[in-house]
């Protein structure tokens, strides 16, 4: 612990002591009252006040003097106003002293400083000398009351004004964060949260419920509770509580919903930050369920090729008509699987099926047949023309032409799937002839591959029988004419 | 009625004088005793060579030398040329087995201390086409473009950087710049199908002329054996049919390694990619790779890397120059020293080889 914070523990200690031991009554309080002195008047309702800590337990000096020297000599302590940082480590010396704490009943935390200091409001001020915020900031300094209490400044109702203090404050948050936006609290005032806070309701989402008090990071910080990955779990904290969420009348299997689709596995397994969280649909300060209108607004924010050919498509009028929400009614909402080809025809499985049946509507009925049909076969097609292509490569073959034409139909097989969002036949036939098209070239030149490797074989067969004969042809004749040789060799030494 | 063949024959004598080209064939002799089988190996390199050429030349009709479409005309040799890839798995294969070939030759005549006097020239100029065998094969590695022969370049480059003295100049030489790059394919394209062949075709002019000029030398010790006429062989017909099988047995060989082993293509190299792991060079590079790696990088005062270099470069000049500081073997002495100091490199090549493909 540095030295001034010695001193500052030393001084509160002992204006606590004065207090305790002697009773007297606390003679700077009553000067500064009777001199019309605010502080003095705010202090009066100061938990503190009502805890029994004078004045002089952050400001020094001798508050049983009655003399204004004596009180307010720097030898009894007095140390005035506390500036920048002292006046976290004046609150610290108290609040970060478990034992003192208990002592005087309290069961807060104890470690708001290090919070404090660690959070983003933890940094230098652009002098340099300070931290940006300090406990007053929020708190305030003479009427600091319970948070609980409706007219603290961080109590439920109040907490957004006092953030909105600075951050809707253009010209300051220029000086430290340029880039973050200063209409949190309007679009909050927007937000279901925000109108039933505005109304009186302390258990809604207040800036508090998802930033945090004392610890608050930047969105970009994995630590923060706003950093993608942790929003779900977040908004769950009382999303996911059905005794606090009993009386708003909603489900509360959301959390769940969430970590099981194809959203949630993308953020929470995989950790992929692009994937959606709760904000994302809902909005963040803003937040709302999205109506039956802005569902596929919402979804084709990031899914726009699907939006588009679904505004387009004749389910479009059928489905406002018959008030139903455009891309949640085949897909869900929270709880959105990976989109698999069994959602498409006409199968008990499929979702066309719920609405299409072959005597009420045997147009949509034969389109939903088709279409799956088709999608089938491109499937099977390119497995097909995938598992020939691994077994030319499996012998040893070149067949990175036909591999790479692979992708394409792998691409009309996405196109198709997309394309299913029209529910038009004939375009949904455009995409798949396509795709079956190159599957089908595929096929024909993997499989050529594979005869071809058969072929060198019985090539190299070939070959060797012919190279073997002409061998044995050539072995023959070598010892035909060393014979020759061997015998006129003889005929000569006979001679 | 005079064959068509004789007719031919007589032809051509009444021009250039045939006569006295197949009398000198028809009594040139090949000495037979038990190491005869080395003979051999002389003529199997240079059938390797011969096949190196033309499957060479077929490749040149469809390759592109360059850094854009190397890779991709060789894999289009491979999949839409007939019988492409034939031509390019024998052509690397060949590559291969005419470097073992020749080494084996090497090897053959330095234990048998063929290179003895009158010989030495032989020696020299079989020496430098061995030089250049092994020039062919680092210029021509580099040639697909893909990943594995990208960094072994590299790391090959890298080696010869360290020369002393000349070791800066080389290597951007070698490379066309500071890097591998587009420029450095050129010119080891232009390395392995002109100025490489251009010499190499000298020197084995040579070689093949003093071959035949003093023929096949006897190992020291070998005329003891026997004395009479059955201990040499007519060259023609006797031995050059012998040749001929071994060059068609060779030839299958090629043929069964190509369709069974076709030479991989890999992928495609990426100068910005990181360097793959296991990255090594080709066997026959594969001892010197080995060694530099055992080195410390500082040995006293002396870099470790240059230190291995210049140790290389003394052995191979020794080598080289083997007839000049061999007299024993020249005086027909045996030379026991000689026949230790080769058991002991092939022992470490071979050694050394397999430490760094295990490794």
């Amino acid at each position: 612990m540095s030295k001034p914070v010695h001193l500052l523990s030393a001084l509160v200690f002992a204006g606590l002591l004065f207090a305790g031991s002697l009773g007297a009554a606390d003679q700077c309080l009553i000067c500064h009252t009777g001199q019309g002195d605010k502080p003095s008047a705010l202090f009066r309702h100061d938990v503190h006040f009502l805890k029994g800590i004078p004045c002089s337990g952050c400001h020094g000096g001798n508050p049983n003097a009655a003399e204004v020297e004596q009180a307010m000599n720097p030898k009894e302590g007095f140390i005035g106003v506390p500036k920048g940082d002292n006046v976290s480590r004046m609150c610290a010396a108290c609040h970060s002293d478990s034992a003192r704490m208990r002592r005087l009943g309290s069961s807060l935390p104890t470690d708001q400083l290090e919070s404090l200091q660690s959070s983003v409001h933890g940094r230098l001020s652009i002098s340099g000398s300070e931290r940006l915020a300090r406990c007053t900031t929020c708190h305030g300094a003479h009427g600091i009351r319970r948070v609980k209490d409706p007219l603290s400044p961080v109590s439920p109702l109040n907490v957004v004004r006092t953030c909105a203090h600075c951050h809707s404050n253009a010209a300051f948050m220029r000086m430290y964060n340029p880039s973050l936006a200063v209409d949190q609290v309007e679009k909050y005032r927007t937000s279901v949260h925000g109108t039933r806070n505005a109304k009186g309701d302390v258990k809604v989402a207040e800036c508090a419920s998802c930033h945090g008090s004392h610890d608050i990071h930047s969105a970009k910080d994995v630590k923060s509770r706003v950093y993608p990955t942790n929003i779900p779990s977040t908004c769950s904290t009382c999303h996911g509580n059905a005794a606090y969420m009993v009386e708003y009348h909603i489900p509360t299997d959301q959390f769940e919903k969430f970590s099981k689709s194809v959203h949630g596995v993308a953020l929470l397994q995989k950790g992929d930050l692009g994937a959606p969280a709760c904000n994302s649909c809902h909005g963040n300060h803003g937040a709302a369920p999205p109506g039956i209108e802005s569902v596929s607004k919402v979804c084709g924010s990031c899914h726009a090729l699907n939006a588009d050919l679904f505004s387009a498509s004749p389910h479009k009028k059928v489905f406002d008509e018959a008030d139903l929400p455009e891309c949640e009614t085949c897909h869900g909402n929270h709880e959105i699987v990976a989109a698999t080809d069994k959602l498409l025809g006409v199968t008990p499985e499929a979702v066309c099926s719920q609405c299409h049946s072959p005597e009420e509507n045997p147009r949509g009925y034969a389109a939903a047949r088709l279409m799956r049909q088709l999608t089938d076969s491109l499937q099977s097609s390119e497995k097909r023309a995938a598992s020939l292509v691994s077994e030319a490569e499996q012998k040893g073959m070149e067949i990175s032409e036909a591999k790479f034409k692979l992708r394409d139909a792998r691409q009309a097989r996405m196109q198709a799937r997309t394309m299913v969002h029209a529910f038009d036949p004939k375009k949904f036939e455009e995409v798949a002839d396509r795709g079956l098209g190159v599957a089908g070239v595929v096929q024909v030149e993997a499989q050529q591959s594979v005869d071809e490797y058969y072929f060198r074989r019985v090539g190299l067969l070939a070959a060797t029988l012919i190279i073997t004969t002409l061998a044995v042809s050539l072995y023959l004749l070598i010892r035909r004419i060393e014979r020759k040789q061997r015998a006129l060799n003889h005929v000569g030494r006979r001679t | 009625m005079i064959p068509f063949w004789k007719r031919a024959y007589n032809w051509i004598d009444e021009r250039v004088e045939l006569e006295g080209l197949v009398h000198f064939l028809g009594k040139k002799y090949v000495p037979v005793h038990r190491h005869s089988l080395w003979y051999y190996f002389g003529g199997v390199s240079l059938f390797l060579f011969i096949i190196q050429v033309v499957t060479g030349i077929l490749l040149l009709m469809y390759y592109k030398g360059s850094e854009e479409l190397s890779f991709e005309s060789i894999q289009f040799i491979m999949s839409k040329v007939q019988f492409g890839w034939l031509i390019r798995s024998i052509h690397s294969w060949t590559a291969n087995l005419f470097i073992l070939a020749a080494m084996i030759h090497m090897f053959s005549v330095f234990f048998e201390k063929a290179y003895r006097k009158p010989r030495e020239l032989t020696w020299l100029t079989g020496m430098l086409m061995f030089f250049l065998a092994l020039g062919f094969g680092f210029s021509g590695y580099l040639l697909p473009w893909n990943e594995l022969s990208f960094f072994a370049t590299k790391v090959g480059t890298d080696i010869a950087g360290v020369i002393p003295v000349i070791g800066k100049l080389v290597m951007p030489f070698l490379r066309g710049g500071d890097e591998v790059s587009g420029a450095t394919l050129s010119r080891f394209f232009g390395f392995h199908v002109a100025v490489f062949p251009g010499i190499f075709a000298v020197f084995l002019g040579i070689h093949l002329l003093l071959v035949q000029r003093q023929g096949m030398s006897e190992p020291l010790g070998t005329a003891k054996e026997g004395g009479d006429e059955f201990m040499t062989m007519p060259f023609f017909p006797n031995f050059l049919l012998r040749d001929l099988l071994l060059w068609l047995i060779v030839l299958n060989l090629l043929a069964i390694l190509a369709v069974f082993f076709p030479w991989e293509l890999g992928r495609k190299a990426d100068p910005f990619a990181p360097a793959p792991a296991g990255i090594k060079p080709e066997w026959y590079f594969l001892f010197v790779f080995q060694t530099l790696k055992y080195i410390p990088a500082k040995l006293w005062v002396v870099d470790g890397e240059v230190l291995g270099i210049l140790l290389f470069g003394i052995a191979g000049l020794l080598l080289l120059l083997v007839p000049f500081w061999d007299r024993k073997s020249s005086r027909g002495q045996e030379n026991r020293f000689i026949t230790y100091l080769g058991i002991f490199i092939v022992l470490y090549i071979i050694g050394f080889t397999i430490l760094g493909w295990v490794v």
